[in-house]
């Protein structure tokens, strides 16, 4: 009988190899024939050769991990799955799933008596780590899996219990940072689908992409609607946009937030969704609407409503890229500052997930150089830590940027560009015939917002020139400033009055709402004109030192306190 | 006007802002703000273009209308996110590349040179009532956050109400009173920025408060 279940048996009977370029993927069938010779024999059921086959396959560990993490998520405890979510998991993939992925949830499902909840939210986490190996060697079938249980996932929290008649919230706990994480990865799965299917698009002549051509065309997995459909559900459901207007206002948000929103998953979702709106929104070059989905968030002044820090960074991001489109550039400055200051004050406490770390840090240089093209495009001063972190990270850029040549200049900002934005998304979803021209339509949807800004820094190219003239003078005649830039007077009219113009953008003043505010001029480099007379007002700040000497006091304090508490060594 | 923004926006809540079957009603809105020069609804607009997209449709009479009516709300950028909602191909249209020429001579406050384009297309904006006079706005706040004092002549031509017709006269008077400035012989007296517009000195401020902890130690 122990012949029978010798693992080379089940290795070249029972497996069936899939290569996908150097990555192995296991896929199990269950050779019919060897099912059969089983059943005829009356100990052995199905149910028990599986485990076996597993016990084969699967180390011990695994399996007491698995089943650990089944039961804590039963129980809800939550601080414990605080642990393996963000500790515990990793290290088993670090320790026995290192080249490929974790084993398919069909041979998990035994180990844990078929759990439905369990079992999506494994696979949602088998898929986030097959994403992070080898996201762009993935075919249709997979994201299309990886989809529909996604689906599984939203269906089951908004319309409740499977069992019971009604739709009832669940009873479901799970850590911030995972909910968080399924969101953020939902739609970084959409736009990777987004970019594969534009890709195919394009090359679908090449023999080998005909099938997944054929496939792609078909499907309907990953549409934009149901994407935006899941959003604005959880946005609905848990009242959060009631929730926020009555928590901004010091009130109890309790009292609007209704049976869903008063649990802490819905809450957290609905809150989550919002940014993930904000996110998608700035992917479809839809920025007025990325920035009213955050009517409610008051991101403006520095409280954060979420301890998540994945979340702030997002937020800020995508805000100050939508207020960078729509030529808000002090806005968009104020919001690259708070979060890059809130970055480097709390860089050692992230989390510890590779790929998490490295987005974090691209992320991070990509607002550096987004704030050097603002700070280029409207100069202010900053704060001084985060300033001195830019002229490091991209003082050659801003200097290429600010260059008199206008050539140079409009190479750097393109390529400046083209680095931080963000992967922006085509809204068209069927497949065009384009004559076999080849056309990568998500690239197609990037060229248009590229163009879109390269158009609004070609109007302005001539501010940072006279601003350097306008800088040496208190006053000056029209005929001098024309001379000096090498232009007609009826040309430098223009520039002047463009010079007012562009410099004069609306700025939030107070209050949640990041649309709102007046309109208010930049206060670096002012002027008007008097007959033929310029009368410039230039504003000089001071050197601060109050701040740090303050801040050397309290440390010193702190250094003499703790020398006073040393034990004196005894001679 | 508010009750017709406000039922408009009433249907563009949440996920029905996506609802193909809005495209009819928008279109129709757009047609409504063509008519009135005080209508203008950016949030149903840039919802239009959205939908347009999404549902591959084209419609270029609504596109010009809603493009013509974003350059009546200068100096906000509302111009700038409609282009980020057309895509390139539509761009090159020539009745979308002459309306892109209009933005970009007013963007660089080519006023001039403005007139003269907008006299070449004259009849692309024909059915926006106010158009000119929503430009003109735009241009004299231009005029009066640059200017304390400019000449007449200057004025008349950034205007495009020339002097030497006694309608041109006539529209500069109206321009002038409208933002009561003062019209003296050659000169006209726009605003005085003396005292907004001067050199600040920014000196650090250090209050009581923030040194008082220091004091304690």
């Amino acid at each position: 009988m122990a012949a029978l279940y010798h693992s080379e048996d089940f290795v070249e009977g029972g497996l069936s190899y899939a290569y996908d370029s150097g990555h192995v993927d296991y896929e199990y069938n269950i050779p019919s024939g060897l099912a059969m010779n089983v059943g005829a024999s009356p100990m052995y059921d199905e149910s028990e050769m599986q485990r076996h086959r597993i016990a084969s396959m699967l180390q011990p560990e695994v399996i007491e991990f698995l089943v650990y993490f089944q039961k804590c998520i039963k129980e809800k405890s939550i601080g414990e799955l605080q642990v393996i979510y963000e500790t515990g998991f990793d290290k088993m993939s670090a320790d026995f799933f290192r080249q490929e992925s974790w084993p398919e949830a069909d041979v998990v499902a035994p180990i844990v008596n078929n759990d439905k909840i369990f079992l999506m939210l494994y696979k949602e986490l088998y898929y986030r780590y097959l994403y992070s190996k080898s996201g762009k060697n993935l075919v249709s079938q997979q994201r299309e899996e990886s989809y529909y249980n996604y689906c599984d996932i939203f269906n089951y929290i908004l319309v409740g219990d499977y069992d019971s008649e009604e739709s009832n919230p669940v009873g479901l706990e799970l850590p911030n940072q995972w909910l968080w994480d399924i969101i953020d990865e939902f739609i970084y799965q959409f736009q990777a689908f987004n970019q594969y299917r534009s890709r195919v698009f394009a090359q679908q002549h090449k023999s080998n992409m005909e099938s997944e051509f054929g496939y792609l065309s078909e499907t309907s997995s990953w549409n934009v609607m149901s994407v935006l459909n899941v959003l604005h559900s959880l946005v609905d459901v848990s009242n959060i946009n009631e929730q926020l207007t009555v928590y901004n206002s010091g009130g109890d948000p309790t009292s609007v937030s209704g049976v869903y929103g008063s649990i802490p998953l819905y809450k957290n979702l609905g809150y989550f969704a919002l940014i993930g709106l904000l996110r998608l929104q700035c992917l479809f070059g839809d920025y007025y609407q990325a920035i009213k989905v955050l009517d409610n968030v008051d991101f403006n002044t520095k409280s954060t409503y979420t301890r998540v820090a994945a979340c702030q960074v997002t937020t800020y991001y995508y805000a100050g890229f939508a207020y960078l489109m729509m030529r808000r550039y002090q806005d968009a400055i104020r919001s690259f500052c708070n979060i890059l200051l809130f970055i480097q004050r709390t860089n050692k406490m992230f989390q510890a997930r590779e790929y998490q770390q490295t987005a974090m840090s691209k992320i991070n240089d990509q607002m550096y150089h987004l704030l050097a093209i603002c700070l280029v495009l409207h100069p202010m001063p900053i704060d001084e830590s985060v300033d001195s972190q830019l002229q490091e990270k991209c003082g050659d850029k801003i200097r290429k940027m600010q260059s008199r040549d206008v050539q140079e200049a409009s190479v750097e900002f393109e390529q400046c560009f083209t680095f931080a934005c963000p992967k922006f998304l085509s809204p068209i979803s069927n497949y065009i015939d384009d004559g076999g021209r080849g056309i990568d339509i998500t690239r197609e949807a990037f060229n248009l917002q590229l163009k879109v800004f390269q158009e609004e820094v070609n109007q302005q190219y001539i501010l940072p020139t006279i601003r350097s003239y306008l800088k040496l003078y208190t006053s000056m005649s029209m005929e001098k400033l024309a001379d000096f830039l090498n232009v007609t007077m009826v040309d430098l009219k223009f520039h002047l009055l463009c010079y007012k113009h562009k410099l004069n953008n609306r700025v939030w003043v107070k209050g949640a709402g990041g649309l709102s505010g007046e309109f208010q001029s930049s206060s670096e480099l002012d002027f008007y004109i008097d007959g033929n007379m310029i009368h410039i007002a230039d504003t000089k700040v001071s050197r601060r030192y109050a701040d740090y000497f303050i801040r050397q006091i309290h440390k010193f304090a702190e250094l003499h306190n703790t020398l006073k508490q040393l034990p004196t060594p005894k001679k | 006007m508010e009750s017709k923004k406000k039922q408009i926006a009433k249907q563009l809540v949440g996920i029905e802002r996506y609802n193909p079957d809005n495209i009819e009603p928008l279109v129709s809105y757009v047609d409504f703000q063509a008519r009135e020069p005080a209508a203008y609804d950016v949030e149903a607009n840039l919802a239009l273009l959205k939908l347009l997209q999404f549902n591959g449709m084209s419609k270029p009479d609504t596109q010009r209308k809603i493009l013509l009516k974003s350059l009546t709300a200068l100096p906000a950028s509302d111009f700038t996110l409609c282009k980020c909602l057309i895509d390139e191909t539509t761009q090159h249209h020539t009745v979308v590349a002459r309306i892109l020429k209009l933005h970009d001579d007013l963007e660089t406050c080519n006023f001039i040179g403005f007139w003269l384009s907008l006299r070449d297309c004259a009849e692309l904006v024909a059915d926006i009532v106010g158009f000119e006079d929503s430009i003109r706005r735009f241009i004299c706040r231009v005029i009066s956050i640059t200017y304390q004092t400019i000449d007449k002549v200057t004025l008349s031509e950034l205007l495009n109400t020339p002097v030497d017709t006694a309608q041109g006269v006539a529209n500069l008077g109206y321009w002038i009173d409208r933002y009561r400035w003062t019209d003296s012989d050659r000169h006209v007296l726009v605003s005085n920025h003396d005292d907004s517009i001067k050199t600040k000195n920014i000196v650090e401020k250090i209050s009581f408060e923030s040194v008082m902890g220091l004091m304690k130690l």
